[in-house]
């Protein structure tokens, strides 16, 4: 129901406060050649993932969590 | 002391103190309760605890209620909805006696063929089954939901969890303790009562504990997040670990006749008589085999019932009362009779032997409540008390399995007969286990059913099933909880609108003006005279900090490094597809930082897209949202500067207040910033001023307009005068993969810009070609309000080549336009094309004014 999410600033809050914002990403991908898959298809991991979270309804920070995709786990 | 009666089914029955529902029925004499799912037996009290589905009634309207834990109120309306035409005398009762013709999965097998059968059959079966029609006419309560965060949260108030309660708080945690009932209120007096007693005052006494009665836990997620469902509230609870203390229900043991009314469980049969003071019946057998059945034994004595026999273990046989007749180490075989008990037949030392009796209580074990443990796969759980027991296995004697979904054994051994040999799809196939008590009393018997016939190798077959959320009942509305708390934005014009009478509507969370009474006068105020329109909803974003010059540069795919000060730009958005996100108008400030008007709609995700490119750049640059510190008027049309010079002395002519620039004036003596603004095709000054002033800005504006006949106008008009210049709107115009080129904004990218967000996927998207693009569109003998048009499928001969997104009746054009996307066929993209019977022509954009004289004047 209720993921907690670990803001830098704010503390664990639940996630209906957070915008979800995909898989980290190199932050400059430059080679067009592999540039366009990587941004259109997710590695969708099962196990550890490092994923993008914005505090909307708080602090309005992005940071970068590592969540178990199969418990949901954070950290 | 008298209490107020309440009615059943049309006649008065007394209420007394500490009554349930139940209990004053059953003094009243009802003995059936409801009629069972699908073949409607009769059925009685049994649980006593709110477990199985028998004692539910309806009562206000509301079906499915559990007479034997609400309370009673004088004045409520309670009937039974099941059975025609009424569940004492109950036709479709016929439907048990055909129960052998009758298999599990009977109507499906049988109705499946002719297929006409099926809607007339389908409307009779639910005519027959469930349990009463919902309250669809009842008033809306609104059900708000909380969060709570604490240490520990403990589910169940009995012995177990208050005294894990008082642990965990004595230790420094805050607590969360919540139960189904007020605390010891479903307990008959006893030892486990005195001890609850003894506990309660401590917990409540300690200030770390937040004791929630009746809230009723649904589930156990991730987190762990526990959802406690209480009286008009859903409570989400936070905790650092839980403790469930849900306790144990009775055992529903499995023999012929277990359903008979008549037939009650220990603490269901020991409360009516001793908490309530009801007799359960006058010749009462009693099969006690655990510490607890002694106690309901002594109990219902204590109370007066007679006990004509107890058939109990050897180990018991001196407790048993001298009146009543011990039966050592007896089986029970069956209970028989014909809508409620009449005899048991009993094995005594290898002689079957039938006692009659009008009553039969059984005590012989427990089933630990413990789904909420079974759910949580790796959090941090602790199980105690009873629902941490480790339980024999049940034996199948026969009867119903599950109450609930009116499940007998022999149709589980059909069931398996047919091939399904496992107790997930067993539960599917019959929906044992999937009722209200979601297999709290039956999921067990299943389970062992399954694994006493499995193939030995087949190690999942006789697993329990899958335990899930909810555990409880719990009402929709209850869970929609939070769907009631919307925020509705308001500018600060809002009172205004309304007291002129505008008519408002929802547009992106914000509550805006779609026109004040008559659009087309407001349409034409723009066009010919001067309009005004609030456009405080736009987003208005300060972008500031060593890096801000950058920022732009990367998220916006024009050109920044020469906006000059005092001059603004129409900027892109593009996410790293290069797929067209958010626009905006980015005005650059003198001192390096940037003034971003966004759309209304989408200033959220503006404001997230730039912070997150400012993190993930690593740039320097501070953000700050002044969208609800500014309000913004729009005052548009060829007749501005005759009426903004009545209110400022400002320069405000074409050499020092260009287009497209902007610049800070005082109007009617309110600093502002101007805006030269193009959207709706005229001249036109967005004046951003302090949100606290705008209504006298806006009064100030109309009384200084009154010479040029100003109007104000809303969202109605504005979609007219967009259109007629072919803005885009995004999201309405446009498809989520739309590039910059697609909807002909191809000018507003740089591509010589070494990088910006999306340039890696426009440069490969430009080596395909180019398939759908957004067009302006005219069209002959539309209808007279062409924006019906908006959403008709665009076509060429037989086949659909795009659709209408926009469309209008322009007065100025006299025509009616649109816009709309096209795929391009063999010859390129059509030229001529249809929409429903209307014939459109592919044109270029604008279609009003289209060299730009009248924004630039």
């Amino acid at each position: 129901m209720t993921l907690q999410v670990p803001c830098p600033n704010c503390g664990s809050r639940p996630h209906s406060e957070f915008t979800f914002g995909g898989e980290e990403r190199p932050h400059v991908p430059r080679d067009t050649d592999t540039g366009l898959p990587r941004v259109l298809v997710p590695e969708n991991a099962e196990g550890p993932q490092r994923e993008r979270w914005f505090h909307a309804f708080g602090c309005r920070t992005w940071f970068t969590v590592t969540r178990d995709t199969r418990t949901n786990r954070i950290g | 002391m008298t209490r107020e009666p309440l009615w059943f089914e049309g006649r008065e029955v007394p209420v007394l103190e500490g009554d349930t529902v139940a209990s004053a029925l059953f003094r009243a004499g009802v003995r059936t309760f409801s009629r069972s799912l699908k073949t409607h037996r009769r059925r009685g009290l049994y649980c006593g605890t709110g477990e199985c589905p028998n004692c539910t009634v309806t009562v206000d309207g509301v079906p499915g209620v559990r007479s034997c834990v609400t309370p009673a109120t004088g004045g409520m309306r309670v009937r039974r909805d099941r059975g025609w035409p009424s569940a004492e005398h109950d036709l479709l009762h016929a439907a048990d006696f055909l129960h052998p013709l009758m298999p599990v999965g009977f109507l499906t097998k049988t109705f499946i063929r002719p297929r006409f059968a099926w809607p007339v059959a389908e409307r009779m079966i639910r005519r027959t089954t469930g349990s009463g029609p919902l309250p669809v006419d009842a008033p809306i309560t609104r059900t708000v939901s909380r969060h709570v965060r604490c240490d520990a949260v403990v589910v169940g108030a009995g012995t177990a969890g208050l005294s894990a309660t008082l642990e965990a708080a004595t230790g420094g945690e805050r607590v969360t303790l919540c139960d189904l009932f007020p605390i010891g209120s479903r307990v008959p007096p006893g030892p486990t009562l005195d001890a609850i007693l003894e506990l309660e005052p401590i917990a409540r006494a300690n200030p770390n504990i937040e004791i929630l009665e009746d809230h009723a836990a649904l589930g156990l997620f991730e987190g762990p997040t526990v959802p406690l469902a209480g009286p008009a509230e859903l409570v989400e609870v936070h905790p650092q670990h839980v403790v469930v203390a849900t306790g144990a229900t009775e055992l529903h043991p499995l023999f012929p006749g277990n359903d008979l009314p008549g037939v009650w469980l220990g603490r269901a049969a020991s409360a009516m008589a001793a908490l309530h003071g009801v007799p359960v019946g006058r010749r009462v057998v009693v099969v006690a085999s655990t510490v607890e059945g002694m106690e309901h034994l002594h109990a219902l004595v204590a109370a007066g019932t007679s006990v004509i026999a107890a058939i109990v273990p050897a180990a018991f046989v001196d407790e048993v009362p001298r009146q009543t007749e011990a039966i050592v180490d007896g089986e029970l075989i069956e209970a028989h009779g014909r809508g409620r008990v009449r005899s048991v037949l009993v094995r005594e030392g290898g002689e079957r032997r039938r006692i009659a009796c009008d009553t039969l209580v059984l005590s012989m074990g427990l089933a630990p409540r413990d789904e909420l443990a079974r759910m949580a796969v790796g959090e941090p759980v602790d199980v105690v008390g009873d629902a941490a027991l480790e339980v024999d296995e049940p034996r199948l004697g026969g009867g119903y399995l599950c109450l609930c979904e009116d499940v007998a054994v022999h149709d589980l051994e059909q069931a398996w007969a047919e091939g399904f040999r496992s107790v997930e799809i067993l539960k599917r196939y019959t929906t044992a286990a999937m009722g209200p008590c979601r297999g709290a009393m039956c999921a067990r018997a299943l389970a062992c059913f399954a694994r006493d016939r499995a193939d030995v190798a087949d190690v999942r077959a006789g697993v329990r099933t899958t335990s899930r959320p909810p555990v409880r009942p719990v009402a929709l509305e209850t869970l929609a909880a939070s769907v009631h708390e919307v925020i509705e934005k308001r500018t600060g014009l809002h009172d205004v609108h309304v007291a002129a009478g505008a008519t408002l509507e929802w547009s992106g969370g914000w509550k805006r003006p779609l026109t004040y009474g008559d659009q087309r006068e407001e349409y034409l105020a723009v066009r010919e005279r001067v309009g005004l329109m609030d456009v405080g909803t736009l987003g208005r974003f300060l972008i500031a900090g060593r890096d801000a010059m950058r920022l732009a540069d990367a998220v916006f795919p024009g050109r920044i490094d020469d906006l000059a000060p005092s001059r603004s730009r129409y900027v892109l958005a593009l996410d790293e597809a290069g797929y067209v996100a958010d626009d905006g108008l980015l005005c650059a400030l003198d001192d390096g930082s940037y003034l971003l008007t966004s759309t209304s709609g989408g200033a959220e995700r503006m404001e997230a897209r730039l912070r997150e490119w400012a993190d993930r750049l690593d740039l320097h640059v501070h953000l700050l949202d002044r969208t609800s510190e500014l309000g913004a008027i729009l005052v548009a049309g060829p007749r501005v500067r005759d009426l903004l010079h009545g209110l400022t002395d400002e320069p405000i002519e074409p050499a020092t207040l260009s287009y497209p620039g902007h610049r800070e004036i005082v109007v009617a003596g309110i600093p502002c910033r101007a805006i030269r603004n193009g959207f709706v095709g005229e001249l036109a000054f967005e004046l951003h001023h302090p949100r606290s002033r705008g209504p006298e800005l806006w009064g100030a504006l109309l009384r200084a307009g009154e010479a040029f006949q100003v109007s104000a106008f809303g969202l109605d008009a504005l979609e007219v005068l967009r259109l007629e210049k072919g803005h885009v709107y995004l999201g309405q115009d446009t498809l989520p993969d739309d590039t910059p080129d697609k909807l002909g904004l191809g000018w507003a990218v740089e591509m010589t810009k070494p990088w910006f967000v999306g340039k890696p996927s426009l440069e490969r998207l430009a080596r395909l070609p180019r398939t759908r693009r957004l067009a302006g569109l005219e069209f002959d003998h539309a209808p007279a309000d062409a924006a019906e048009l908006r959403g008709v499928p665009l076509t060429v001969g037989d086949s659909i080549v795009g659709r209408v997104t926009s469309s209008a009746s322009s007065p100025v054009l006299d025509r009616a336009i649109g816009l709309g996307w096209i795929r391009s066929g063999d010859e390129g993209f059509p030229t001529e094309l249809r929409a429903g019977s209307t014939v459109g022509r592919v044109v270029p954009t604008p279609f009003y004014d289209p060299e730009g004289a009248r924004v630039r004047g």
